[in-house]
């Protein structure tokens, strides 16, 4: 019963000012587990909040992070599962499904957690799970049009792992809940 | 009796017994096993329903019919509804448990140590915190659960024990017909037929080694053992009364059992909530229970509970932990098992009826004087040791570090014999001060003096002011007189009534006193005043007070009796003695015409006192209180009640003082007013009926005095000189001489009082007062003394003083009311 926040595409301050309120007021301390995050905070301010919810706090640097000390990517085990990270502007084509794959198979992880487009997504894909869960304050993209700031909590309960979407649109905020199971057998 | 089967019937099978007293299996003493086996089944039923409800796992899917709304359901969710929610409270309620569990009895060894043990104490305690939200979980309530547990592990050993010894008696047949075990060569197996029925098979022991296999033949423990556990009984397996399997369940009845009560009066939950449901007064239920505890022990051992107050141990210090967790924590394990078979077994219903007062809700069970009782025992057994200390922290830490060396038997036979004290202290209406130690109570009990305890309402705070006042008066510490008080009771109230008033105040809020107050009002109100200009701070004041300005008031409306500082009950006999003289009519009035805005408590005790012997003696004149309340509701109240006793008394009064009484009406229509003041001021304001009944009841006694008193608010106005005249023709010298002293005051005063009556109100009005009326007690008293001085009946500078008669039995008497009236003045003076 691991609960996992992943989020990132903050870019606070130059493109947002802060995350939004209603994502704040969810986001109290001891519920949470572990933070991993895509990357483009920008600011050490933002890493001194995320640890505030929660001590065991994970980054990779995107591009405009302004320190330099984030790694490009990183793994870890959370359970039963492998997760990788990686903020995705290394990746080319960005948000392109199978040079995602490539850099999964690559850090030999089940679920891969990348950023960098702004705009949610959840595959399932060769027994293992992409996931982007976009940007945190809705912040601009020059590749994705009507940015909705959006994060996810992944519940990580044995071999199952339940993927809960949170969405601020038109002022509302949309869960949704995605479940993926583990096969048995790892994926080659 | 009943009882006494039932022990018979289960002594050695505790958790069953346990079971019946808590009311899970029932209770009758000839209740069948089948009813036990399915009252054990119908709990279990309960708790398992429960489980299912209460424990929660957000993973599992919800019903098909159910729409998984995720906004309210995912983790993050601030929804009270949502059931990651509740998760999350389950959680944090767990964390507490574990907390408290991995402390529990680590001395004790292994078995509740062991994780099959904590999982299972877990469990309960989250369920049962679970299914009672106000509560929560608090710290103690896992060594209430403990001992549970730990006896239906003993019974459950017990049974395999008998199960060893008696294996043919457990095995598995089925309608009589033998199974063939594997290593029996036997041809023939007892028949064991459903209701036990085995008296034919003892012929067949012959072939078996010695071990018995007829029911008959045991004891009738072990057979009923062996009939609960029967696995094909009523209920079947569900219904085994002693099983391993349905521990959890059983546990967690009976701790519901004990901390609801079983529609009891003792509630063991009530002992862990803060908020003051469930009590009889205001307070937590701990913290009555503490003083439940500390009032019977005020009753046992009242050298010890003065110890205590004079320390200033509060009984919640230690009594806490002790009701929280039934003494658990100071005795071993043994030994509590010992007293807790004690306390259930004294039932816990209801001893009273709906609408009998009692004093604490604790002890309206015999479960809870037993408990209350128990308590006082272990203080008395450790009361040397406790009285030796001299500070409160080292009597605290002898209190929780209770001996363990002890015999516990022998205080619970100490225990037994208190309980029924406990028990009649609750209902008992001779009251005592319940509050005589520190602790803070709300509820006022109504003095020796009536039959039932009235709940005097509230005082305000100012009342406890007057407390401090009278008892910085009273600094000898001499106690109030207590005219009624027969009983012993009485005067271990006096006793503590003396010790207590020489202590300072404790921390507790003002109300604590109110009982001395109280009492105090019921001696006081006799001897007040009906007047009371300085009524513009009370509600009631304005139309008194405009009356009062209307009628001109002399001194005597405003005062109250001055503090007799030095006036013990010698003196005030000396006074009061000094009354049958009449220029010490005078004297006597002074000082009790002088205002003080002080509680005018043990004046007017002294003063009923003396006022008492004046008129029991026999003697004719009259002792006025010129006292009229101050600014304090008490003061009405005793006023009011004052003028309704006098109004109720008035016309018991002496034949001569009516024929007074009369005449003075006939002449001024202030008289009537007067009354008609006071009668006003008691209707208007009688906000306490039972304390007017009260003092109507003490006033009884005085009632000549009222009728004098009366006599002197009439007298008390200016028109009052042509009265005088007039009276002076009476019978009375005395009676004159109150006139002309009247008179004289009211000359000397009248211009004060009127001034200050016009005043604004406050209390420097009051003050202001007081030293005009300490000025105007000079003046008479050195007119008494020129009187003295002079001839007799020659009056001296002040007018009206005619016929002054000075007996000369009296002049000595006379001297002393002057000195005593001399240092009256000076008291105001300084004021």
């Amino acid at each position: 019963m691991v609960l996992v926040l992943a989020l990132g595409d903050l870019h606070v301050p130059h493109r947002a000012a802060d995350m939004p309120a209603k994502f704040k007021s969810m986001l109290v301390p001891g519920k949470i587990q572990h933070i991993i995050c895509t990357g483009n905070l920008c600011i050490k301010e933002v890493h001194d909040y995320l640890k505030s919810l929660c001590p065991d706090l994970h980054i990779t640097r995107g591009e405009y992070d302004e320190d330099a000390r984030y790694p490009e990517t990183k793994t870890l085990t959370i359970g039963q599962f492998k997760l990788g990270l990686c903020h995705g502007h290394q990746v080319v084509p960005w948000g392109d499904l199978d040079s995602l794959a490539m850099l999964q198979r690559q850090l030999d992880v089940d679920i891969l957690v990348t950023g960098h487009t702004h705009q949610f997504k959840a595959y399932k894909h060769e027994g293992g799970v992409v996931i982007n869960p976009g940007s945190a304050t809705g912040a601009y993209s020059s590749i994705t049009y009507d940015v909705n700031p959006s994060f996810v909590l992944m519940d990580i309960d044995g071999l199952r792992v339940v993927v809960y979407v949170y969405e601020l649109i038109d002022g509302e905020v949309k869960v949704d809940k995605i479940d993926f199971k583990k096969t048995a057998t790892m994926h080659s | 009796m009943a009882e006494e089967e039932r022990r018979r019937r289960f002594s050695n099978l505790r958790s069953v017994r346990w079971r019946v007293d808590l009311g899970i299996l029932p209770a009758p003493p000839e209740a069948s096993v089948e009813e036990h086996r399915r009252a054990a089944a119908d709990s279990r039923r309960r708790y398992v329903s429960l489980k299912r409800r209460l424990l929660v796992d957000p993973h599992v899917p919800k019903e098909e019919g159910r729409s998984s709304n995720f906004v309210v359901d995912n983790p993050l969710s601030q929804n009270p509804d949502s059931s990651w929610g509740r998760f999350f409270r389950g959680a944090e309620l767990e964390k507490n448990v574990d907390q408290d569990l991995s402390r529990l009895y680590p001395e004790d060894g292994s078995y509740f140590q062991t994780p099959a043990c904590q999982a299972m104490l877990r469990r309960i305690l989250l369920m049962w915190c679970l299914q009672h939200p106000e509560y929560g979980y608090r710290q103690g309530m896992h060594e209430l659960l403990a001992p549970l547990v730990y006896v239906l592990q003993v019974d459950i050993d017990k049974l395999s024990q008998v199960r060893k010894l008696h294996e043919d008696c457990f095995n598995d047949d089925f309608d009589g017909v033998p199974f063939p075990d594997t290593d029996m060569v036997f041809s023939y197996k007892p028949r064991k037929e459903p209701n036990w029925n085995l008296g034919d098979d003892n012929e067949n022991n012959s072939e078996r080694s010695s071990k018995t296999n007829t029911l008959d033949e045991l004891d009738s423990d072990t057979k009923e053992i062996i009939l609960l556990s029967d696995a094909y009984g009523a209920e079947g397996e569900l219904g085994i009364v002693l099983s391993e399997r349905f521990m959890e369940h059983d546990a967690y009845s009976m701790f519901d059992g004990l901390m609801d009560g079983g529609s009891g009066v003792v509630r063991m939950a009530e002992f862990f909530s803060p908020s003051s449901v469930g009590s009889s007064s205001n307070l937590p239920p701990v913290i009555e229970a503490s003083s439940a505890l500390y009032h019977l022990l005020s009753i046992v051992e009242p050298t010890l509970h003065n110890h205590f107050i004079e320390l200033k141990v509060e009984p919640q210090w230690f009594a806490l932990r002790w009701l929280r967790v039934l003494f658990g924590r100071e005795f071993c394990l043994n030994d509590l098992l010992v007293i807790w078979d004690k306390v259930f077994a004294c039932s816990n219903n209801m001893l009273l009826s709906s609408d009998e007062e009692y004093n604490f809700r604790i002890l309206c069970s015999a479960r809870g004087a037993f408990i209350a009782a128990m308590a006082v025992s272990m203080l008395l057994h450790i009361r040397s040791s406790l009285l030796a200390t001299e500070i409160d922290a080292s009597c605290l830490q002898k209190l929780l570090n209770f001996p363990t060396n002890i015999d516990v038997q022998k205080l619970i036979e100490k225990a037994n014999a208190l309980q029924s004290i406990a028990i009649d202290v609750n209902t008992s209406s001779s009251s005592f001060l319940l509050k005589r130690d520190s602790c803070e109570y709300d509820r006022v009990h109504s003095n020796h003096a009536t039959s039932t305890p009235p709940r005097t309402p509230l005082h305000p705070v100012s009342e406890s002011y007057w407390e401090e006042k009278w008892r910085d008066v009273h600094k000898d510490g001499t106690t109030p007189k207590e005219s009624e008080k027969g009983n012993s009771f009485s005067k271990q109230l006096k006793k503590s009534l003396t010790q207590r008033l020489g202590l300072s105040r404790t921390e507790s809020d003002p109300s604590p006193l109110k009982v001395l107050s109280v009492k105090n009002n019921a001696r006081n109100s006799v001897r007040r005043c009906l007047l009371n200009t300085l009524s513009d701070d009370l509600g009631r004041s304005n139309e008194v007070a405009g009356k009062i300005q209307q009628d001109e008031f002399p001194i005597v409306s405003v005062h109250r009796e001055p503090p007799m500082s030095s006036a013990e009950p010698s003196k005030s006999k000396a006074v009061g003695e000094n009354v049958t003289v009449s220029p010490l009519c005078v004297a006597k009035l002074n000082p009790l015409k002088n205002s003080v805005v002080e509680p005018a408590h043990e004046n007017a005790t002294q003063r009923t006192k003396c006022i008492a012997e004046a008129c029991s003696s026999g003697e004719n004149s009259p002792v006025f209180y010129a006292a009229s309340s101050g600014n304090e509701p008490e003061n009405a109240q005793d006023i009011d009640s004052e003028s309704s006793s006098v109004t109720s008394n008035s016309c018991a009064g002496d034949p001569v003082i009516d024929g007074i009484l009369k005449d003075d009406s006939s002449d001024s229509n202030d008289d009537s007013k007067t009354i008609q003041d006071s009668e006003a001021a008691s209707s208007d304001t009688s906000p306490d009926q039972d304390g007017i009944a009260e003092r109507a009841v003490v006033s009884n006694e005085r009632k000549p005095f009222i009728s004098k008193l009366q006599w002197l608010l009439k007298l008390g106005r200016p028109s009052v000189e042509g009265n005088m005249e007039k009276s002076s023709g009476e019978t009375s010298d005395d009676k004159q001489g109150v006139d002309t002293s009247c008179s004289s005051l009211s000359d000397g005063n009248s211009n004060n009082s009127r001034g200050t009556v016009k005043m604004a109100s406050g209390d420097k009005k009051v003050m202001g007062t007081l030293k005009n009326l300490g000025q105007n007690m000079l003046e008479n008293i050195q007119v008494i003394e020129s009187a003295f001085q002079q001839d007799r009946g020659q009056p001296g500078p002040v007018e009206n003083f005619s016929n002054n008669i000075l007996g000369g039995k009296g002049q000595i008497t006379a001297m002393a009311a002057l000195t005593e009236l001399r240092k009256i003045s000076n008291l105001l003076s300084e004021m």
